[in-house]
């Protein structure tokens, strides 16, 4: 069969078979197999099952349970409450003041977890019903939040840059600190974007009043100022053990979910209740990931293996008569497109492997295109129709919280995050700065 | 006529199988002309190089390039691939012993048994440690974790090494995540090429085998399949990379040593490495003792070095 | 529903129950053997299993934990027109489209299997220094999938249930 007319096969009936609402890892797992024993050949049946084996090696995997123990911990422990109420106490008196709280909220989260859950879970139980009660717009809501915790992929520790590292095999110490600097870039313009709607609409983002200013004593700001301490201390006894090369990445993970549990029984917040339901969700999350994972993986080398993978390198290097920018930005759009529509992490695991050897076939340097890459995934958290982040509000959210709400709420900070893969791809400095700075690259 | 499609994976990455594999597989490609053509796949692409031999006797995958004791292929002979501790000196030992002192015979029947063909072995280079501290006597190497062939590693530990084994394509992030602090696979042409260089800057001269054994396979019912003139042609163009590599890593050794910028060279004095020499005369013993096969084979390694040691210069020094 | 499928659905179930909820605490072995791992490596004598055993214990704890989160739903799908079905729509989607799951699981048992066979035959080990057999990780998947697989043909069961109405 032409190698094409396989790739087009399937990924068409990949995305068939996710509409059907079937688990995303089933609907991959059933083309993946199918097209094995299908178009293989003898011994095509193996293809899946290898999978299980290759995943058993990539031992930063490790990190995955760990990095999403450590946000469940803290979003059940309410560990981030007296952060939000320090954001709060010193942002409020502003228009919008509470919705940069939250942003700002969602990068201490960010460098205490590895993925957008946690974030999203954060958000939704603390910063949600405060926002709510305040009278600030649905639509701001929903947006910060989402929008917000998304940065827990791109500022470090990142999940998605653990999966990045080991399939374009570089290192993440490298990927993570590439990811600092755009993380905190697209923070301050979520942050500017807030503050200027709100100066054109205050009714969008009432500020606080002024007799509920009046209540708050110095003396309480400043003793709140201490909350910011536990994110700087669970951040330096991970990172530090690992950039000085004291532990490896798997062990400091450890000890970066040891470190939210110790901060949640310091505060006489570590109850059964808690431990229980951080185990159990932990344990679902991983399973979710791990399936999908497996499930791509086969996809991927099936897809590789019916030479497929590399009717698409053809076609990019070949077919299009392209130059490596314009590429490079087509690459960025069919991902955007496709993160519309597919998984998340499927598509990370499938599309990351064919786009990443375009990439250094084209001479890019590959921890900026992890950044890239990246940032292109949060979009995808955000995109409708289908996005994690989407879902977890809904999930998570009151009802009046409708689809169409949580759709149209992204929009904006949607533009802002394409403005920061643009300023991105333009200054490469901006991701490849620190990581030079700090491992001498 | 259709042509027949092969897939063959190596354990080389990319950067390196663009020298050890890939010149080879081109010219077959071209050479055969539409009548055969075999896609090249890198470490651990389709199925893990752990599970490589099985996924070679199920016809998953036709046809492989690698040692034995990487992809853990379960014959008697296993233990004698990659590296077998201080058995070599040069490359040239390899096509010496499989020609021409019966190693051969004794591969192609070790893997007939398990429903593979033995195409041919073929030497790589040196197994030099290439670490992030400089090792300049035994007791640097205590409580290392290194990067290393199994059978290499279980050698190794009674010295204090630890070896750890992670994919192929994982070695340079593992030796910048602090997961390793060294790696003893290669000699320094595949440190360089492969960019080990960069995140290991020592390199200890001393080395633990003189030269890889590495072969090439296929599934025995593929083999069968293919006609004798495209079989031959395989062999051809097979031995055709087993010469590249000679040169290739020879040349390499050399220059790299005295003109490589990135690793400074350490040297454990002879005197104390000689513990080491011995301790490979015992564990060849214990290896030979295993079974019977084993023991022809160590046999067979024995008297190759004794004649080699007894001709003197240029084939052993001192 | 014959009640030879209320007791099956019940066992089953239950079984899975409870392997999950053993599944769920190794998360803390994987914790105790890796900081286990920086303390030997503190004290220069790194230990020669740790990575290894960590890997064998996340591969066990999500696949002994996956039946268990399908018994959860947890498990990620795309719904944008299958979260607009009615209940019984959607049992009437998932007898279908359950059997694409089962299928893949089947497939995956099947390649597990016949790892595990030859893993016993040939006493396949992890080709690393310390060498340990492959079997018994291979015993575990295996044994995983093939209780995804009774999970899903309980989740099959309560569809058929749900479309004629009963309670199961
Ligand atoms: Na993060
Ligand atoms: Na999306």
């Amino acid at each position: 069969m032409d190698y094409n007319l396989i790739a087009l096969l399937m990924f068409s009936t990949m995305l068939l078979m996710m509409l059907t609402g079937q688990r995303v890892f089933g609907a991959i797992g059933f083309v993946a197999v199918v097209a094995a024993m299908a178009l293989w050949g003898p011994g095509g049946t193996d293809m899946g099952f290898s999978a299980v084996m290759k995943l058993m090696k990539w031992t930063p995997l490790l990190t995955l349970p760990m990095f999403v123990y450590m946000g469940y911990v803290m979003s059940e422990s309410r560990l981030a409450e007296d952060l939000y109420r320090m954001f709060h106490v010193w942002f409020g008196p502003m228009p919008g003041g509470l919705a940069i709280g939250t942003i700002l909220l969602m990068v201490m989260i960010s460098v205490m977890n590895g993925l957008s859950v946690a974030g999203m879970a954060i958000g939704a139980t603390i910063a949600l019903p405060e926002l709510l009660r305040r009278n600030y717009d649905k639509l701001m809501i929903s947006g910060v939040i989402q929008a917000g915790s998304s940065l827990g992929i791109l500022i470090p520790p990142s999940v998605v840059l653990v999966l990045f590292s080991l399939i374009a095999r570089q290192p993440v110490s490298e990927l993570w600190l590439a990811g600092a600097v755009p993380g905190l870039l697209m923070a301050v313009l979520f942050i500017a974007y807030i503050t200027i709607r709100c100066r054109l609409n205050p009714a969008l983002a009432p500020a606080m009043s002024a007799a509920e200013r009046a209540q708050i004593t110095w003396p309480e700001k400043l003793r709140l100022l201490r909350a910011g301490l536990l994110p700087i201390f669970i951040f330096a006894a991970m990172m530090v053990p690992f950039l000085n090369g004291w532990a490896s990445l798997t062990e400091a993970s450890v000890i970066g979910a040891l470190s939210a549990v110790l901060a949640a029984v310091v505060k006489r917040r570590f109850t059964w209740a808690v431990f229980e339901t951080a185990t159990r969700n932990t344990l679902a999350i991983t399973v979710m990931f791990m399936l999908i994972i497996t499930a791509a993986l086969s996809f991927g080398a099936v897809f590789d293996g019916l030479g497929a993978g590399r009717a698409i390198e053809n076609f990019f290097l070949k077919d299009l008569g392209l130059g490596p920018w314009q590429i490079l930005i087509l690459m960025q759009l069919s991902f955007l497109v496709m993160g519309m529509f597919l998984d998340d992490t499927a598509m990370l695991v499938i599309v990351a492997p064919v786009y990443v050897s375009l990439a250094r076939a084209l001479g890019f340097d590959m921890i900026w295109y992890g950044v890239l890459y990246t940032i292109t995934c949060q979009i995808a958290y955000l995109t409708p129709p289908f996005g994690y982040n989407l879902f977890l509000m809904k999930a998570m959210a009151p009802p009046e919280f409708t689809l169409p709400v949580i759709y149209r709420s992204v929009f904006p900070f949607v533009l802002v995050m394409v403005l920061t893969l643009i300023l991105v791809m333009v200054f490469p400095q901006l991701a490849l700065w620190l990581p030079q700075t700090v491992l001498g690259r | 006529q259709e042509t027949i499609k092969w897939r063959m994976q190596t354990y080389a990455g990319p950067a390196l199988a663009e020298h050890v594999v890939k010149p080879a597989i081109d010219a077959f490609n071209t050479i055969a002309n539409g009548q055969m053509e075999i896609e090249l796949f890198y470490a651990d692409q389709l199925v893990p190089t752990s599970e490589l031999f099985r996924a070679m006797q199920n016809g998953t995958i036709d046809a492989v390039q690698s040692d034995d004791d990487s992809m853990a292929s379960p014959t008697e002979v296993t233990v004698f691939g990659g590296y077998f501790p201080l058995g070599l000196r040069y490359s040239l030992d390899v096509p010496a012993l499989f020609n021409e002192w019966g190693l051969n015979e004794i591969w192609g029947e070790e893997y007939a048994k398990v429903g593979v063909k033995h195409i041919s072995a073929g030497s790589w280079d040196p197994c030099h440690f290439a670490m992030k501290e400089p090792v300049n006597s035994l007791a640097d190497l205590q409580g290392k974790r290194v990067f290393t062939f199994p059978t290499a590693g279980r050698f190794l530990a009674q010295f204090g090494v630890v070896p750890v084994t992670v994919p192929w394509e994982d070695v340079e992030v593992a030796m910048q995540t602090g997961e390793l602090d060294g790696i003893a696979w290669s000699g320094i042409t595949e440190d360089y090429t492969v960019g080990w260089s960069k995140v290991a800057p020592y390199f200890l001269t001393n080395n633990i085998s003189g030269a890889w054994i590495g072969h090439f396979f296929a599934n025995m019912e593929r083999w069968d399949a293919v006609p004798p003139h495209l079989q031959e042609l395989l062999k051809v163009c097979f031995e055709q990379s087993h010469y590249y590599r000679q040169h290739w890593y020879w040349a390499g050794e050399a220059k790299l040593r005295v003109e490589g910028t990135d690793m400074q060279l350490t040297t454990i004095p002879d005197a104390e490495w000689a513990q080491v020499e011995a301790a490979a005369a015992t564990f060849w013993d214990e290896i030979a003792a295993e079974s019977e096969t084993k023991a022809k084979v160590v046999e067979i390694i024995k008297k190759y070095n004794d004649t080699m040691t007894k001709a003197g210069r240029p084939y052993r020094y001192g | 529903m014959p009640g030879w499928t209320k007791t099956y659905v019940r066992w089953i179930e239950a079984l899975n129950y409870r392997v999950g909820r053993f599944a769920m605490y190794l998360l803390y072995a994987m914790m105790a053997i890796l900081l286990w791992s920086s303390v030997t490596k503190f004290i220069h004598i790194p230990a020669l299993w740790t990575l290894e055993m960590a890997q064998f214990t996340l591969v066990a704890y999500y696949m002994l934990g996956a039946p268990y989160s399908l018994q959860l739903g947890t498990n990620v799908r795309m719904d944008l027109l299958y979260s607009r079905f009615s209940p019984k729509g959607q049992a009437i989607w998932d007898v279908f489209t359950i059997f694409a799951l089962m299928f893949y699981l089947g497939v995956m048992l099947y390649g597990a299997v016949d790892s595990t066979a030859y893993a016993i035959e040939f006493n396949e080990r992890n080709p690393t220094a310390w060498r340990p057999p492959l079997w018994p990780i291979k015993v575990i998947i295996s044994v995983s999938f093939l209780l995804m697989l009774l999970q899903a043909s309980v989740h099959l069961i309560r569809d058929i249930a749900v479309i004629r109405g009963e309670e199961i």
